[in-house]
């Protein structure tokens, strides 16, 4: 009786993730395609990291272990998405500040709107050398 | 007493989460086609490489079979790689060496 109701709370959760987790990664292609600058988009960008990828990532590991029919290989397919999540949480933020920060110093991209930037400011003034 | 629901409203859910992130990987993947500068692009291939590795574990769930889902982790893996690429290519191609 508890491992059922395990099962199906871990059942419902993971669908929520997952649903929820694709209509956020819908918002995130739409404003991708919308937003003006390269700096916006790139809060798109985690939207669509996070919300549209770890969540459902973690949802579908919690559905694989709930749904009985997979027999053995949910247990291959939870351990995939959950790994996968934790690579994907460690990857994804520190890699959008890589590209953040070599356009900025690069400038390739200006960072668009902008009311101060204190990284100028303290490069003029001999902060950081 | 059961609380899970029958099976084919799973498979019925699976399949709509299938086509929401397959509607999502056509617009990343219109963005990277009509995009002209290389972060964007950059942008546009990470959302995509995540869409896929969603893609790959969904249908695995589908098909019931582990196999398609092990491409999902080195998809991110690389997807981190061609970022820190493309960062050391703009540092160094901004600062002129």
């Amino acid at each position: 009786m508890l491992f059922s109701l395990v099962k199906a709370i871990a059942y419902y959760i993971g669908m929520a993730l997952l649903i929820g987790g694709g209509i956020l990664d819908l918002m995130a292609s739409i404003g991708l395609s919308r937003f003006k600058s390269f700096c916006l988009r790139l809060h798109v960008a985690t939207v669509g990291a996070i919300g549209g990828t770890l969540y459902p990532l973690i949802g579908l590991g919690l559905l694989s272990l709930s749904i009985d029919q997979l027999g053995i290989s949910r247990y291959y397919i939870a351990g995939i998405a959950f790994t996968t999540a934790l690579f994907l949480a460690i990857t994804a933020p520190s890699g959008a500040h890589a590209l953040a920060q070599s356009t900025y110093k690069s400038r390739t991209v200006l960072p668009e709107p902008i009311t101060t930037d204190q990284i100028m400011e303290e490069g003029e003034r001999g902060v950081n050398g | 007493m059961n609380l899970m629901p029958p099976p084919s409203i799973t498979y019925v859910l699976l399949v709509i989460a299938t086509g929401i992130f397959m509607v999502s990987s056509i617009q990343y993947f219109l963005r990277l086609l009509r995009d002209p500068s290389i972060p964007d692009m950059v942008l546009a291939i990470d959302l995509l490489a995540y869409d896929l590795s969603v893609l790959m574990v969904l249908l695995s769930i589908l098909s019931s079979s582990p196999y398609l889902a092990i491409g999902a982790l080195p998809l991110i893996l690389w997807t981190y790689l061609l970022n820190i690429y493309v960062s050391r290519y703009l540092v160094k191609r901004g600062s002129g060496e």
